[in-house]
């Protein structure tokens, strides 16, 4: 019944959320195209940076065409639900904790956790990239003659959930060091997000060991469409096992919800120094 | 000329205000990224397909295209000048606003410059990189291209004032630019569809791309410096009157 409860609740943020958005798309329908526009040709362009590549070069490190349209389909959907459900900074965190805006939160009849799921939600604005991305998909499917299944179908909603996980859990593991220092910080997370978004285009295919193993262990930006865009095509590489994004999601994800709790508890007992009594951003 | 040499100074510390040490994030994740597209770039020429572009010029091209990125798509504050405040300090000071922007910029590189352009270019013989310009021509087409950077980003500067303060969409719009229509990422000459032989003349293609084109001798300099120079004439201006035009509509609301 509890659970019942929680997952109504839940829907009925997410209801809110939406309803800002449209309200945001109605009032302000000029800017709020140009804004779907700008955000869906920036992340066409860089998607298509490489598949014009591997279309010049006939493929890369062994990928045919159709397979690298494959990957950047991936992650163009990717890229969608992540702007789809983090429109609120609510995946940048360091930015909310930077800038003392959790005391914010605190203040709120909710739990922090229903805040930070919900209030990001952007479906009318914020859908153009996931629709791109399905659009991408369903193109490098035909052209790859793949044959679908159920399973393969749940397996591509596992693996694009465990690279989710793996985004906001590093998010939130690097964002942790804003609770100690909020002016330093304050943008960590966009240099652990955006920074590396140009990497996790890269199909590693063909590169050397030594470069495919650290993007697939320290700086995970091969299981961001790379790896599992390989296991969905059904060439697991590496030798790694095709579950290696899931187990990789998890260790990541209980690794950050430590630190992060951590933090928390630093942060409740220290407060923000962010603002000085006058309200002036210090 | 010494209030705007302070005014680079005071830029060039501000970036290292709270220590090396938080610089250091985004010089690891520069490295990290530089080294596979290295590699990508090695598997992709592999193929042995005839690009107009050997290898080693690839990796030439790819490289200096990395250290010195700040100058080869020039992003000055304007770019959140509303909203984040800068605009009063620019204004409540007795100088030039674009020279003051100018100046920022330029002290803004140069904890970058020494602390990965330096070590990584000392280091470029370890990935057998010859960082050595095939056309002396290089330094001038370098300086049209910083010059035209700035008119570009004052452009886009106005363009957000117009916007309202559309700081996302602007910056959406410019990493659409340098992803594609600059040339730092993909040489121009690599795309396919005839899209080269159209876009080489484009003001954007007149940025980074075209000298890196001359650093690693696959352009005729003196048509590269013809058009940079020709685009710096166009744009300049362009830009100087549309930022006289714009300034009134300028709302800040940041700090």
């Amino acid at each position: 019944m509890e659970v019942k409860k929680a997952i109504k609740r839940t829907i009925s943020l997410f209801a809110i959320s939406a309803k800002l958005d449209l309200v945001w798309l109605l009032r302000d329908t000029k800017f709020a195209l140009a804004a779907i526009l700008a955000d869906a040709i920036s992340n066409i362009s860089v998607v298509s940076s490489v598949y014009l590549i591997a279309f010049r070069f006939g493929g890369i490190g062994g990928m045919s065409v159709d397979e690298v349209l494959f990957m950047m389909a991936y992650s163009t959907i990717v890229t969608g639900i992540f702007i789809l459900f983090g429109s609120g900074n609510n995946i940048h965190i360091s930015r909310i904790i930077g800038r003392g805006q959790l005391e914010h939160s605190f203040m709120q009849p909710l739990t922090l956790r229903a805040q930070l799921l919900t209030s990001g939600f952007s479906p009318f604005t914020g859908s153009s990239n996931f629709i791109i991305g399905c659009a991408l998909l369903l193109i490098s499917i035909y052209k790859l003659h793949l044959r679908i299944t159920i399973w393969w179908i749940l397996l591509l909603v596992i693996y694009i959930l465990s690279t989710m996980v793996i985004i906001i859990a590093r998010s939130y593991l690097v964002s942790s060091a804003a609770f100690y220092a909020p002016v330093a910080a304050e943008e960590i997370s966009s240099t652990a997000i955006d920074g590396t978004w140009q990497l996790s285009t890269f199909p590693l295919s063909g590169m050397p060991y030594f470069i495919q193993l650290p993007l697939l262990t320290i700086l995970p930006e091969g299981l961001m469409a790379w790896f599992p865009s390989l296991c969905l095509l059904g060439k697991t590489p590496m030798n790694f096992s095709e579950y290696y994004p899931l187990i990789y999601a998890l260790i990541i994800a209980l690794a950050a919800n430590y630190i992060f709790r951590r933090g928390l508890n630093y942060y409740v007992k220290k407060g923000s120094n962010r603002y000085t009594p006058r309200g002036f951003r210090r | 000329m010494v209030k705007y040499f302070k005014t680079s100074h005071m830029a060039c510390l501000e970036k290292t205000n709270g220590g090396i040490l938080y610089l250091m994030p985004d010089i690891i994740i520069k490295v990290c990224t530089l080294i596979p597209l290295i590699f990508l770039w090695q598997v992709v020429m592999s193929t042995g397909l005839d690009v107009g572009m050997s290898m080693s010029q690839m990796i030439s091209y790819t490289y200096v295209s990395t250290l010195l990125s700040d100058m080869m798509v020039v992003k000055t504050a304007a770019s959140g000048w509303l909203s984040e405040g800068i605009l009063m300090r620019l204004y409540g000071r007795p100088l030039s606003v674009l020279g003051q922007l100018v100046s920022l910029t330029i002290g803004g590189w140069v904890p970058m410059l020494t602390l990965f352009t330096l070590p990584m270019a000392i280091l470029s013989p370890i990935f057998g990189v010859s960082l050595r310009p095939a056309s002396h021509w290089f330094f001038i087409s370098l300086f049209l291209c910083i010059s035209l950077g700035f008119a570009i980003d004052i452009l886009f500067a106005c363009l957000s004032i117009k916007l309202r303060n559309m700081n996302w969409l602007i910056s959406r719009i410019r990493a659409a630019i340098v992803a594609l229509l600059s040339g730092t990422v993909i040489p121009i000459s690599f795309l396919p569809f005839g899209f080269e032989k159209i876009l080489k003349y484009q003001p954007f293609a007149c940025l980074g791309g075209a000298s890196l084109s001359i650093f690693v001798g696959i352009a005729e300099p003196a048509n590269v410096l013809f058009l940079q120079t020709v685009w710096n004439i166009i744009l300049w201006p362009a830009a100087l009157l549309v930022f006289k035009k714009s300034q009134e509509g300028m709302v800040s609301y940041g700090g």
